[in-house]
């Protein structure tokens, strides 16, 4: 039995082809709560699978209600991430995360400041104690890992 | 179709006396396996409390505190009533199902030592497995599982093999689980318990609210239970214990309240419950989890079963319509709760989904993750109905769902 070992878990549209911004634009355009969480369920959908022997204890976040999976590697253009969740919502704001920092280097890694950005755009809730805990763990495993 | 009627039992008139909905007239409200919502009765009583009686208690030297005194000593009556314990000394205060186990935990499990066992089922909450844990490494006891058949009810042959070498001194058991409802027998559990002189304990934080407990009757020795899962207050709690067990247990906080002299050479205990109630204890919320259990003894219990368990039919024959829902918790008896997972979606997608449209679910492991591990799963979403839910609440989760179960597919 041969196991199919491509990696294509980098290969996605958040950060390079999407940036910040069109994401600014059609977050702030999804008036309701539902649209939001649509919002995030379409992202989420461009976000790659990763195959299960991806998915190991090391690349795992903590605090997450949902499971979380987190790789970072380092590249010329900048820091290269990859994430994934069995939520889609959660992947959907995986998503959103890949948008401010994949491609990135430490400096604009350090300097973004996430959590913000997500509160410009209504998004408090998804920072909630219950909620939030998961977020912000993630953002602050993806400063860890990549500074020097 | 399900006739959703009980005779003696209005849910329209019954949920009018909860503030909650009018405040929230749209809510959805399926999480009160979590907590439930408080009638007006409860919370006027707490106020009434505060408005007219307010002192500390168990230092008489002015009126107000004896009427305090008096009120507090009501409410350990009025619970020992409602379970049916033969003195209100029975009844000791706590902040909840949680702390209660912890007292005993740290009282009667002085008693234990190494080579004496703790059994524990599989089915437990946190609470009723870790203050276990830690007993076993201070004593040297070990703890044994109580495995579950599949339908989810613990394995009564598998219990006796476990008492057999009459090593077990106590079993910690659930009355209904937090997580799949399943109701175990305790009657029959407490008889095969006692035949080899093992203890038991029974977390009743998820029956309290749906059966009419009667402790003489399921002959345990510990229930404990918290007020705010059967409509009272949050912070109290109460743990029965046995007469002939409490006289002899030793204190486990010290301070105000348990004393009978103190003094540098030496200090001697009041006598229980007051030995185990140290400093000022919660008095508005005793005076409000009476209120509670008089509220629901007000109520035709009976009645209120049957129509919660009609309910309860009418959500799972619902469930059982949608093709991607998975049931989890076969027993024959359930209290009104339903965990489920879903084909091709997140449970927690599913809750945020129906949390924009006002209906409130909980997700996750439920505190029972060697429950829930041992169903293969990371977690639920959960559905627990109460006596003010309605058809129409059940109606609108089994829509909102399959609506949901689109979005995501």
């Amino acid at each position: 039995m041969t196991t199919v070992t491509t990696d294509n878990r980098f290969d996605h549209p958040f950060g390079c082809e999407i940036d910040l911004e069109q994401l600014t634009e059609l977050l702030d355009a999804s008036a309701s709560w539902e649209s939001k969480n649509r919002l995030l369920v379409q992202l989420s959908k461009q976000l790659p699978d990763w195959q299960s022997h991806f998915k190991i204890p090391t690349l795992k976040v903590a605090g997450c209600e949902s499971q979380v999976w987190l790789d970072v590697k380092p590249s010329d253009s900048g820091w290269r991430l990859a994430a994934d969740s069995d939520s889609r919502i959660v992947k959907g704001l995986l998503a959103l995360v890949l948008c401010a920092f994949n491609q990135k280097n430490n400096q604009e890694i350090d300097a973004f400041d996430f959590e913000d950005w997500l509160n410009q755009r209504g998004m408090q809730r998804f920072l909630s104690a219950s909620r939030g805990n998961g977020l912000r763990a993630i953002t602050q495993e993806i400063k860890r890992k990549t500074q020097p | 179709m399900f006739d959703v009627v009980a005779a003696n039992f209005d849910p329209i008139t019954c949920r009018a006396q909860f503030p909650i909905f009018a405040n929230h007239p749209d809510l959805v409200y399926l999480d009160n396996a979590a907590t439930t919502q408080k009638p007006r009765m409860v919370l006027d009583a707490e106020r009434y409390y505060y408005e007219h009686q307010n002192a500390n208690v168990h230092r008489g030297a002015h009126r107000l505190a004896v009427a305090a005194t008096d009120a507090f000593e009501e409410a350990r009556a009025t619970i020992a009533n409602f379970i049916n314990a033969q003195s209100a000394d029975e009844i000791i205060f706590t902040r909840g199902t949680t702390e209660a186990i912890n007292l005993i935990a740290n009282t009667y499990g002085q008693n234990l030592q190494a080579g004496d066992e703790i059994i524990v089922s599989t089915l437990e909450h946190h609470a009723n497995i870790v203050p276990w844990q830690m007993l076993a490494q201070r004593s040297g006891a070990q703890i044994r599982q109580l495995h579950l058949t599949a339908a989810g009810e613990v394995d009564l042959n598998q219990l006796e093999e476990l008492l057999l070498n009459n090593k077990a001194k106590l079993l910690a058991i659930s009355h209904a689980s937090n997580a799949i409802g399943s109701i175990q027998n305790i009657k029959k559990i407490c008889d095969l318990s006692h035949k080899y002189y093992c203890h038991v304990l029974v977390d009743g934080a998820q029956a309290i609210a749906h059966l009419q407990v009667d402790v003489q009757d399921l002959d345990c020795d510990f229930y404990v239970f918290s007020a705010h899962k059967a409509y009272g207050p949050t912070g109290i709690g109460a743990a029965f214990i046995r007469a002939a067990i409490l006289e002899d247990l030793p204190p486990w906080q010290g301070g105000g309240e348990m004393i009978d002299r103190v003094s540098f050479s030496g200090t001697t205990y009041a006598p229980a419950p007051q030995r185990l109630e140290a400093g000022t204890p919660a008095i508005s919320q005793a005076v409000g989890f009476a209120a509670a259990v008089n509220w629901l003894s007000q109520q035709d219990r009976s009645a209120i079963w049957a129509y919660e368990s009609a309910l309860h039919q009418q959500l799972e024959h619902g469930l059982r319509q949608i093709e991607q829902v998975n049931i989890h918790g076969q027993a024959k008896s359930k209290v009104s709760l339903s965990s489920m997972t879903f084909n091709g979606a997140h449970h927690y997608d599913v809750a945020q989904f129906l949390d924009e449209r006002g209906i409130a679910v909980r997700t996750g492991h439920h505190c029972a993750q060697p429950l829930i591990h041992q169903l293969g799963l990371t977690g639920t979403l959960r559905v627990s109905l109460a006596l003010y839910n309605t058809t129409d609440d059940v109606q609108r989760f089994l829509s909102a769902l399959s609506e949901t179960l689109e979005i995501l597919r």
